[in-house]
């Protein structure tokens, strides 16, 4: 967030100017300066930035006045007066006039890090307030954050929702393709309630064998298997004010669903042997890119377990269902990984945009974020150009069949597989409708292998 | 002159340059680290004498902006400076600092004066750990997010020592691309 954050220094005098800018430069942030309130307004008609230092004391048009006639245009710019007297009365003034906060010149280095640390925080505040582009998500496990880019008609509608459900405690169903972000969604509604100073825990239950699921859903008693040297505490009991996120529910097996279904109701459970129940208060979030109404008609899913996860429904729609998205978030990703990669790229051609927009990205925004994070990696130019996109799955009916052997076709076959499904090899042998082994065997042969 | 002569090309270096009454040993230590955590080899240049041109009186402190323009002012030797001074530094705009460098220029110089500790030891490793961060600025590095790196920005003494005396794996890649494509 802060490479992108552009600060302006008004100061008359330039020594000032020059040691601000050099220090802020060194903490990574884009700096401009000016030498008086005239020629800071100036910049701020072209290009106004996200945070200002405004010396209070200048000559011709003082900082008071700056201040005023800078929020006259820019009413949420975020401005910090500086005074090298401690006139405390006209830092006052500065504050009614919505100044965020002032100080003392020269500046405690401490006091001047956490102060832009403050400063920061603040900022992304607003900038979820104000508008709907981006919601900070926060991973459970690693405290990283990632950006929820909300943009499309569909997208805002989603994040509505997300906002008129998060407080209850209504078990949520996330449903949609892989890829399109229901991990995403499932954070956003757990950091965005009442529990999100309890633990998020996700389980992936497609990863899992039957077993392990079960003892990692519920924990267990020393002794309990051979291997339970050490009693363990499952999901469901670590879960205890926060919120559960079953991944992959369409997974689970029924007799599965069958113990589950009773923890959700009862809200207690045994661990695997064990005899005292446990009881558990949790907010369940379940997410599948199956069809779990046509598993119920084929008997392969348990209706009773579906109407207990599936209060709420949360759709989250195929990328290419919302175009709109894709240049947003090509650049989102493109800015990400130049960041990255240290490359300065100014962003795609408008026939790599084409392009990115004209592809049915069966993998999703994965994909989508794996297109980009290739050609950035490969990118020669300051510009992403359309040569510079590779696609695990063009289309095929593009007249590809004819030319392709067949070998070839099961190649990309099994390679689009594994990409959507992130690699994961149960999943991605579910997908292509053949067992594990036969899909090691055969990427083995094809050497394909995560590159 | 002789050890002019015995540098080769393509190795790394860069000056270190006492100025005023500093501790010499303090100068040993700066400079074996940076030999061995950023690959520099440095020399020390004779002592200068005490730094009275950047004293500033309203402050009773010395400006580390003019020690810095003296030091790049130098022609003889690497193209790179690192000045080591006893005295309390400042800047226009900070209170004090425990160093200073320009952004992919060609001086720095860190300050002894907040860094002592009853234990010489301990006051040469914060010494060290100032003068790899200074330098990492002169290679171009600027502060790093990575809070356990020697680029990230330390405000306190007690942040200091808290802070590993090595680079992240970014930051270190970073200064050796950049050796390598300085010194070849
Ligand atoms: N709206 C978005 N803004 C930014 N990044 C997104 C967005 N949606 C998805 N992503 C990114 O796309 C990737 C896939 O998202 P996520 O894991 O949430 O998808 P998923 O639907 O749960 O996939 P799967 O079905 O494979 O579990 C992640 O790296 C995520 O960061
Ligand atoms: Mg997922
Ligand atoms: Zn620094
Ligand atoms: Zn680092």
């Amino acid at each position: 967030m802060k490479f992108s954050t552009r600060i302006l220094i008004v100061d008359d005098e330039e020594m000032i100017c020059e040691s601000l800018q050099a220090w802020f430069v060194r903490d990574g942030y884009q700096v401009e300066t000016a030498l008086s309130g005239e020629a800071a307004l100036k910049i701020v008609e072209n290009s106004p930035a996200d945070i200002y230092l405004v010396d209070i004391k200048m000559p011709h048009m003082d900082g008071i006045e700056f201040l005023t006639r800078l929020k006259e245009c820019q009413p949420n710019a975020i401005v910090v007066m500086m005074t090298a007297h401690g006139t405390v009365q006209t830092a006052v003034e500065a504050m009614k006039r919505g100044a965020m906060d002032y100080f003392c010149k020269p500046f405690d280095p401490d006091e001047l890090s956490l102060f832009m640390e403050r400063i920061l925080a603040n900022k992304a505040l607003r900038e979820e307030n104000n508008t709907l582009k981006e919601l900070l998500s926060e991973s459970n496990q690693q405290g990283l954050s990632e950006v929820f880019i909300v943009h499309s008609e569909p997208m805002r509608a989603i994040f509505s929702k997300i906002e008129e459900v998060a407080p209850s405690s209504a078990p949520i169903l996330i449903t949609g393709e892989t890829g399109v972000g229901k991990d995403m969604v499932a954070k956003a509604i757990h950091f965005r309630s009442e529990r999100s100073c309890g633990p998020f825990l996700a389980v992936n239950c497609g990863s899992l064998s039957e077993s392990i699921l079960e003892s990692e859903l519920f924990g267990h008693e020393k002794g309990a298997f051979t291997g339970a040297v050490k009693a363990r505490r499952g999901r469901l009991e670590m879960a205890h004010n926060g919120t559960l996120f079953l991944d992959e529910v369409g997974e689970i097996s029924q007799k599965m669903q069958v113990s589950l279904l009773r923890a959700i109701e009862e809200k207690s459970f045994l661990r695997l042997g064990g005899s005292q129940p446990i009881s558990s208060d949790f907010r369940l979030i379940s997410a599948t890119h199956r069809d779990l109404p046509s598993l119920i008609k084929e008997k392969q899913f348990r209706d009773d377990f579906y109407y207990r996860i599936n209060v709420i429904t949360i759709d989250v729609p195929p990328l290419r269902e919302r175009l709109d998205d894709i240049p947003v978030l090509a650049d989102h990703f493109l800015k990400r990984y130049a960041e990255e990669t240290g490359k300065s790229l100014g962003g795609f051609t408008h026939k790599a945009i084409d392009l990115l927009s004209s592809y049915h990205w069966p993998g999703n925004i994965r994909e989508l974020r794996n297109v980009v994070e290739r050609a950035v990696v490969i990118a020669r130019g300051r510009m992403i150009g359309a040569e510079e996109l590779t696609f695990v799955n063009p289309r095929h009916d593009a007249g590809l069949i004819g030319s392709a052997t067949l070998r070839e076709l099961e190649i990309n076959q099994i390679k689009a597989a594994l990409e959507s499904c992130n690699w994961n090899i149960v999943r991605s042998s579910k997908r292509l409708g053949i067992d594990r082994s036969t899909l090691m065997r055969k990427m083995k042969r094809y050497r394909l292998d995560r590159c | 002159m002789a050890r002019k002569g015995s540098r080769k090309t393509g190795e790394s270096h860069i000056d270190i340059v006492p100025i005023g009454h500093v501790d010499a040993l303090a100068v040993s230590v700066v400079a074996a680290n940076l030999q061995t955590l950023m690959g520099l080899n440095a020399d020390t240049l004779p002592l200068h004498p005490e730094p009275e041109y950047a004293y500033l009186a309203v402050r009773s402190q010395y400006a580390a902006g003019k020690i810095i323009k003296e030091l790049e002012s130098i022609d003889e030797g690497s193209r790179f400076k690192l000045g080591i001074v006893q005295c309390d530094l400042c800047t226009p705009i900070l209170k004090f600092v425990f160093g200073e460098s320009q952004l992919g220029g060609k001086a720095a110089v860190i300050s002894l004066h907040r860094l002592q500790d009853k234990d010489p030891a301990r006051t040469y490793l914060r010494a060290a750990k100032i003068g790899l961060h200074e330098t990492g600025h002169l290679l171009g590095i600027g502060h790093c997010q990575t809070h356990d790196c020697l680029m990230a920005f330390v405000s306190t003494i007690e942040k200091l020592d808290g802070q590993p005396a090595r680079f992240c794996t970014a930051c270190q890649y970073e200064i050796s691309r950049t050796l390598k494509y300085i010194f070849g």
